[in-house]
């Protein structure tokens, strides 16, 4: 059937709210725990889920520049997986802060590798990326014989992850930073827009002038630069050599994304969606974990989460879907 | 006798617009009924609700006098009213004959695809009723837009077809498909199916209509009128609300040479074409579809790879090189918007932008408010309407979304040329009318202007002259203010020309 055409007044003003949509869902979710949930909203669980959220924050912004793009990134997991091998092994020869940096690399280099693949190749994103998601964990792994192994224990590796500046813990100033810069890349840079015109509308772009392989390659290359720190948190909060160091990390960053309402079609995506979609994340593991929920039940939760933030933004209203749903077949 | 179908006193409202209030249509089986509408009149709205698509929230559909409602297009199909839309709904990876056995697959309640393939006598039968000749096996994806708008008009009234609705059937269609789709149409009116016919094109109107119906602001202004009781002036007044005045622009005279190209060939099949277009002139472009046209035109843009030369004032530009085109100030406003122009979810502004985010950002830093200051003047230039700069593109009407592209190349930095498909396909007579100011503008702003069109009035209002393109060469040169017969005899390959 044709697309159903809402008017004008209509669309703007449901424009107008949904910016907020995802922001009332993130109160909605803070009140409700802090309501239901015993123990939740003490200052220091508060503090506990932020230093949570921020770390897969930063992952997330890397996460929705490629959705502005119109791609998909799976290879973050095993990438950080990846780096906190390679990051323990290097420490020996570049000390603790040389050995992160290290790892930090690994990252960046895969998403360069991605970019340069999807970009120069005009290879699917979904593939290309899953392709290396396989491809770093068995590097991770095969580097260090499948277990996992330990850092000499230093401040300076353990910094990232516990150190504070100012009282604020540092993961926490991290994902404020990431945030800052995704919004000034996305809102205030040439290279933003040309991010959001590429993924809007990929032939469209090159006939206006742009290059859009080019522009491709650095929104991966700068999504894995994102995805690099979160790594380096990740691998000093561990303090070890991890070849299964963060399986969902992909899977959670994009989830963040969508529960935020940022579409995987590509060509829209804003900050602020991203910090209400991790904040929802972390909110509902920790409040689980508070419940004592079986790890089961935690996994069933995120999953009504994740399909419900989703189907709401896309149909409007409950009424709306109901109506939908309930007066026309499916394949009228 | 009885209408086919009777929409009575039809009221739509979207939150606070009203789309229809009180309109009325009744199609007689037998007749050709057309609906004409500047876009917003509410044309879109009123067909929706008669195949199904919407319902209304007041009147009633009345089919051979029993009321019926429908709340599906499925419903309103298994009713025998069949649409043809203008974006096509085939599938393109299917060959022509699973396209053409699609309806019958979705009748039927059998898995097996055996019997869910038409029989390929009746398939060709069916290709036959609309003049196309095709092999069944072949992608639908390797067929021309005009080859692909008949195979889906085949596809349809295959069916028990009482009423089909064909919503600006010929925008891609050339003169002898439409006047074979035109017969087609003739054909089944004869064997009593009523025809709803939406269309921009008033020659069209004349060709083939029975009734009018005009619809402004959601109420029929005219309603059911026999044609030939009405003069053109009558129509564009009823849908206008005033008369408007058929312009005939100035053009300047032509400057020095700023794009020229030698031996360009677009495809493998065409023969090379050496062109020049001076400063200030308005080159036609025209052709059947298929004729090689619009390859060209896109080829002269470089925006696709061809073998040849192409210089912009002087410097080389490289075949297919959009970056360079920019850089050299060559404007490409493609033929086809939606795939090509258009980035659907951003803004208005975003959209108009796009070539100019190096001016707008010169160290890599996009300020809104320069942004806004330079784009908006464009907008309101093109009488971008409504004037929402904010919005999404997507939301606004065809003529408009096509205004966005235009004003995105006349704000290209150092604009010299200006390479325009088929700029007013589709697009109400007032956003027209502002497209072409537009062109002639730039055009005596010292911009020369390629103008691809198989709108012949197009061509020959606003080109100094008009080359045509017949099977991938410049078979002939038609000036301005020559009989419109002589560009038709030269499309056609009738005159030695």
């Amino acid at each position: 059937m044709t697309a159903l055409a809402l008017p004008l007044p209509v669309r703007s003003a449901w424009r107008r709210w949904r910016p907020g949509a995802a922001a009332w869902t993130t109160l909605g979710v803070f009140l409700l725990f802090a309501v239901l949930v015993p123990r939740f909203a003490s200052s220091g669980n508060l503090v506990n889920v932020l230093r949570v959220a921020a770390i897969l924050c930063v992952a997330a912004c890397g996460q929705a520049i490629v959705l502005v793009l119109g791609g998909i990134e799976f290879s973050f997991g095993s990438s950080a997986a990846l780096a906190s091998v390679v990051g323990v092994l290097a420490v020996p020869w570049l000390g603790p802060a040389g050995g992160l940096a290290a790892g930090g690399a690994v990252v960046i280099a895969i998403g360069a590798l991605n970019g340069a693949l999807i970009a120069g190749f005009g290879l699917p994103p979904f593939v290309v990326t899953l392709g290396m998601l396989m491809a770093a964990a068995g590097a991770a792994a095969s580097l260090v014989g499948g277990q996992p192994i330990d850092a000499p224990p230093s401040a300076a590796f353990a910094w990232p992850a516990a150190g504070s500046v100012a009282t604020i813990p540092v993961p926490i100033l991290l994902g404020a930073a990431a945030v800052t810069v995704l919004h000034a890349l996305l809102s205030r840079s040439r290279l933003g827009r040309l991010w959001y015109l590429a993924g809007a509308n990929p032939v469209a772009a090159r006939l206006s002038g742009i290059a859009v392989g080019r522009v491709t390659f650095l929104g991966y290359l700068v999504a894995g630069a994102f995805c690099a720190v979160t790594a380096v948190v990740l691998t000093s909060r561990v303090g070890s050599g991890q070849p299964n160091l963060a399986p969902n990390l992909p899977f959670e960053s994009i989830a963040a994304c969508a529960i935020g309402g940022i579409p995987l079609a590509g060509g829209e995506g804003r900050a602020h969606q991203v910090v209400c979609g991790v904040l929802v994340i972390a909110m509902m593991n920790n409040a689980v974990v508070l419940l004592n929920f079986p790890i089961a039940a935690q996994q069933l939760v995120m999953a009504v989460v994740i399909i419900g933030a989703v189907l709401l933004q896309n149909a409007g209203s409950l009424p709306v879907m109901l109506r939908r749903a309930l007066t026309r077949r499916p394949n009228a | 006798m009885a209408a086919s179908l009777e929409a009575d006193r039809i009221a739509k409202a979207f939150g606070a617009t009203l789309a229809l209030r009180g309109a009325s249509l009744h199609l007689q089986p037998g007749r050709v009924h057309a609906l004409l509408g500047e876009n917003g009149a509410g044309k879109s709205t009123l067909v929706k609700i008669i195949v199904g698509a919407l319902a209304p929230d007041a009147g009633a559909l009345r089919m051979a006098g029993r009321p019926v409602v429908f709340r599906s297009v499925r419903e309103a199909m298994a009713a025998g009213i069949v649409p043809i839309h203008q974006h096509l709904s085939l599938f393109p990876h299917l060959s022509v004959l699973e396209n053409l056995s699609a309806f019958a697959l979705g009748c039927t309640r059998r898995a097996a695809a055996s019997s869910a393939l038409l029989p390929r006598a009746e398939a060709a039968a069916r290709l036959e009723t609309v003049g196309l000749h095709l092999d069944l096996d072949q992608p639908v994806a390797a067929l021309s837009l005009g080859q692909r708008q008949l195979l889906e008009i085949a596809r349809s009234v295959g069916r028990e077809c009482r009423v089909l609705v064909l919503d600006e059937p010929t925008a891609a269609l050339n003169h002898s498909e439409a006047a074979r789709l035109f017969e087609v149409v003739r054909r089944l009116c004869a064997a009593g199916t009523a025809v709803l016919f939406i269309s921009h094109r008033l020659d069209e109107i004349d060709a083939v209509a029975d009734d009018v119906t005009v619809l402004r602001d959601g109420r029929a202004v005219i309603a059911g009128t026999p044609r030939s009781h009405l003069s053109r002036e009558a129509l564009v007044r009823a849908m206008l609300g005033t008369a408007v005045a058929a312009a005939t622009r100035h053009l300047p005279e032509p400057g020095a040479p700023v794009l020229v190209a030698a031996g360009l060939r677009p495809g493998p099949g065409d023969a090379p074409a050496d062109c020049v277009v001076r400063a200030g002139e308005v080159v036609g472009l025209a052709g059947l579809v298929g004729s090689g046209a619009l390859e060209l035109a896109a080829a002269l843009a470089g925006a696709r790879p061809a073998a040849g030369q192409l210089h912009v004032a002087g410097r080389r530009l490289p075949p297919g090189d959009r970056q360079q085109a920019v850089a050299l100030g060559v404007g490409y406003v493609p033929g086809d918007r939606h795939a090509e122009g258009l980035f659907p979810v951003l803004s208005a502004l975003q959209n108009a932008s796009a070539c100019s985010t190096r001016g707008l950002a010169p160290a890599g830093v996009l300020s809104p408010a320069r942004e806004a200051a330079r784009m908006l003047p464009w907008l309101r230039r093109m009488k971008l309407h409504p004037f929402l700069p904010a919005m999404k593109a997507r939301t606004f009407s065809g003529g408009n979304q096509q205004k966005l592209l235009m004003a995105r190349n006349l704000a290209i930095d150092g604009l010299r040329v200006l390479v325009v498909l088929e700029p007013t396909r589709g697009v109400d007579i007032a956003a027209r009318e502002t497209i072409h100011d537009a062109i002639a503008d730039i055009a005596r702003q010292g911009v020369a202007v390629v103008l691809a069109t198989s709108d012949l009035d197009e061509a020959m209002a606003l080109a100094h002259r008009v080359l045509v393109v017949r099977h991938g060469r410049i078979a002939a040169e038609i000036l301005r203010g020559a009989a419109r017969t002589n560009l038709l005899d030269a499309l056609a390959g009738q005159a030695a020309a």
